[in-house]
């Protein structure tokens, strides 16, 4: 190669990598007057609802904080990854490249946060998912951890699956358990956690995987009926999860249907019709109305335009919150915010401790709520 | 593997197979219709019967003002309710398989292009309409009302004969014998017959090839759209790329019955339905397409032409 084209290269890196470095620089970031948080989840699509229920929240969150005027504005930045780790592969290089975001709430789905994490990792971005709940995610054994930039604050797997077991069997005598799942990153290790706790229960006569999307489930539902379940445990999302119950009960199965937090979206009775009816369904999610007073929850429909606030609003605004105090003590560079995030401690909307473990989780976990449907609503029930 | 399953819910499978597999049977002849006169795979044809399913819906709640949650109907209303949905799918499919004649192939044709640039606008069309459904619906998926209760006329060694299961298993059969009947006896039929053994003596017949290749996208649309609305009669739901998996299965059907061949692509679609339903049964869900796609290729090994053998003049009945 020619001598002068090799230094040219030479110093137009150096002046790069100095430029690069510069615009780092807290001087810099001291001068900033606005920065961007992305919301990262399903907007469109076959999950939509997951990230429509938990996006209000971050959004009142952020409404709140820029109405005290503070030197640095926040701004909101949409990107619909749609629960689907191929889009999501598409969708994070995008968010990464964006030089004004410097954190990500998110991702809704575990699949999304997998897909993610190269494009994150590289670009030092910090994630805090308000529900992405697969175990290996944070499991430093794991090859798809996301150490060290993802964060979550919502219990993860090895909490929720055997309270999903324990909740799916309540009040039901010697259950038989028939486990399904749809063979994602979240749906299959969240089915196959329940089978620890559903044998000393009782007993599992039955197990499938299912792939998402697919149309006729009414193979699976004869085999749930030959089998003798009394409670059918289905780990996977609201859109896989109408078709197969629909099967279920049209094939003439009556006992327990339950399921995750991936089905428990406000348009699951929606999609199921009646065979939503008595569903039981957990989340590692306490219900945001239950804790905003009137005024709260007037101002959150005022700026949001939703009434009721979906599942995950509430980990959506601690996800939110924990950026905005890193933001308000000064980290405006993703640096600068990996460093808060990773050693800063909050509290949350219910007044629990949010702090992390070196892996992103919740330092004591979560409690898991149980919701049942009830008139074509999902209502929170009691603690799983 | 289960093979208790075998016995203990053998009927019910089957049951479940043929109503599946019939649905399949019919958006097969879709594919192997056309591909009798053209010799070409009509690509958007699984996108006909994404639409299908989305007149169906529309019919049923913005025509016709169901709820979503809508309380079952019964006798007249029940019966002239899904006539019209019925009805409307079939002519809905059928026009927009006639507009994807003229716009995807007969231009094409006129102008002498090479047989695979009509192959890529098929494609092209097809993908049109699918972005096109996945921007208005904004990827959604959508349920239909539970119009027709599910009612059961009886039981059989387990399987349930519910009357949504017994349509899909009666409508197909009858529109392949009056389709079968048609293409047998008609002298559009004959016309269709004689397109697919040779254009060119076809033409020197008097026979108007663009008016028989319309008439067979027509055909092949009716079907497809009596496809889509008993599946979405059956599983009460439909998506924008409802049609990815349903053209697959389709097109599976066709050639494993020998495409080109009606019986082929009835009896190739019946064929895929009971696989599909014993192997998930059997060996799990997850190894279905792994199954069916073994089974397929093994098949053509033995009967490179499908079961039924593909050749053209097979439209011959």
């Amino acid at each position: 190669m020619n001598k002068k084209i090799v230094s040219g290269l030479a110093i137009a890196a150096a002046a790069t990598l100095a430029l690069g470095v510069v615009a780092t620089s807290p001087a810099q970031a001291a001068a900033k007057t606005s920065v961007s948080l992305a919301f990262e989840g399903p907007l469109t699509g076959g999950d939509a609802q997951l990230g429509q229920d938990q996006i209000p929240g971050a959004i009142w969150a952020i409404a709140l904080y820029n109405a005290k005027n503070p030197k640095v504005k926040v701004n909101l930045v949409k990107a619909d990854s749609q629960c689907d780790g191929t889009v999501a592969a598409n969708v994070a290089p995008g968010v990464a490249a964006n030089k004004d975001i410097i954190g990500v709430i998110g991702t809704s789905c575990s699949g999304e946060a997998r897909a993610s994490f190269p494009a994150f990792k590289a670009a030092g971005l910090t994630m805090i998912a308000p529900s992405a709940s697969a175990v290996s995610l944070t499991d430093p054994k794991a090859p798809d951890r996301g150490f060290p930039v993802f964060h979550r604050v919502v219990a993860h797997d090895g909490f929720q699956a055997p309270a999903l077991a324990r909740y799916a069997a309540k009040g039901v005598t010697s259950p038989k358990f028939y486990v399904i799942d749809d063979m994602t990153t979240y749906g299959g290790p969240l089915a196959k956690g329940t089978l620890p706790t559903a044998k000393k229960l009782g007993t599992v006569v039955g197990t499938d995987s299912v792939p998402k999307g697919t149309a006729d489930y009414t193979s699976v539902a004869s085999k749930v009926k030959a089998s003798g379940a009394t409670v059918v445990i289905y780990g996977g999302y609201t859109t896989d999860a109408a078709k197969l119950f629909k099967a279920l009960r049209d094939g003439g199965y009556t006992g327990i249907l339950a399921s995750g937090d991936g089905t428990n979206t406000s348009d699951f009775p929606g999609l199921a019709g009646k065979a939503a009816e008595g569903v039981r369904l957990t989340a590692a999610d306490v219900p945001f109305d239950s804790l905003l007073t009137k005024a709260q929850l007037a101002d959150f429909t005022k700026v949001t335009g939703i009434k009721v606030p979906g599942l995950y609003s509430t980990t959506a605004y601690n996800a939110t919150n924990i950026f905005l105090d890193c933001i308000t003590k000064g980290a405006l560079t993703r640096s600068a915010i990996q460093l808060c995030v990773t050693n800063g401690s909050w509290t949350g909307a219910g007044g629990e401790t949010i702090k992390f473990d070196r892996y992103g989780d919740i330092i004591g976990g979560a409690p898991v709520g149980g919701y049942l449907v009830k008139n074509g609503v999902i209502v929170y029930d009691s603690v799983a | 593997m289960n093979f208790s399953v075998i016995t203990s819910q053998f009927w019910s499978l089957a049951l479940q197979g043929l109503s599946l597999g019939l649905i399949y049977a019919l958006v097969s002849l879709g594919y192997t219709m056309v591909y009798g006169v053209l010799r070409l795979i009509n690509f958007a044809n699984s996108e006909v019967f994404m639409v299908g399913t989305f007149a169906t819906l529309f019919i049923e709640t913005h025509v016709l003002g169901y709820a979503i949650n809508a309380p079952s109907l019964h006798g007249f209303k029940l019966i002239y309710t899904l006539f019209f949905a019925f009805v409307a799918s079939m002519v809905a499919c059928a026009l927009l398989a006639i507009l994807v004649e003229l716009v995807a192939y007969r231009r094409l044709r006129a102008r002498g292009a090479n047989r695979l640039a009509s192959l890529i606008s098929a494609i092209g069309v097809s993908i049109f309409l699918l972005e096109s459904m996945r921007i208005i619906t904004i990827s959604r998926p959508m349920t239909t009302p539970r119009l027709l209760d599910k009612w059961s006329f009886g039981t059989f060694h387990g399987a349930n004969f519910r009357i949504d299961t017994m349509m899909a298993i009666i409508f197909p059969i009858l529109i392949f014998i009056v389709l079968d009947q048609f293409v047998g006896r008609s002298r559009l039929g004959k016309s269709i017959r004689a397109v697919s053994m040779s254009e060119e003596n076809s033409k020197l017949m008097g026979i108007n090839i663009n008016r028989v290749i319309t008439l067979t996208f027509c055909i092949g649309g009716l079907t497809t759209g009596a496809a889509a609305f008993l599946y979405t009669t059956v599983y009460e739901n439909t998506v924008f790329n409802v049609g990815f998996s349903m053209g697959i299965a389709a097109f599976t059907a066709a050639v494993l019955g020998g495409i080109g061949n009606l019986r082929g692509a009835f009896f190739g679609g019946l064929a895929l339905g009971l696989l599909e339903e014993f192997a998930s049964a059997i060996l799990g869900s997850q190894w279905k397409a792994v199954t069916v796609f073994t089974v397929l290729v093994v098949v053509l090994l033995f009967r490179p032409n499908g079961l039924f053998g593909e050749a053209v003049q097979q439209t011959r009945t």
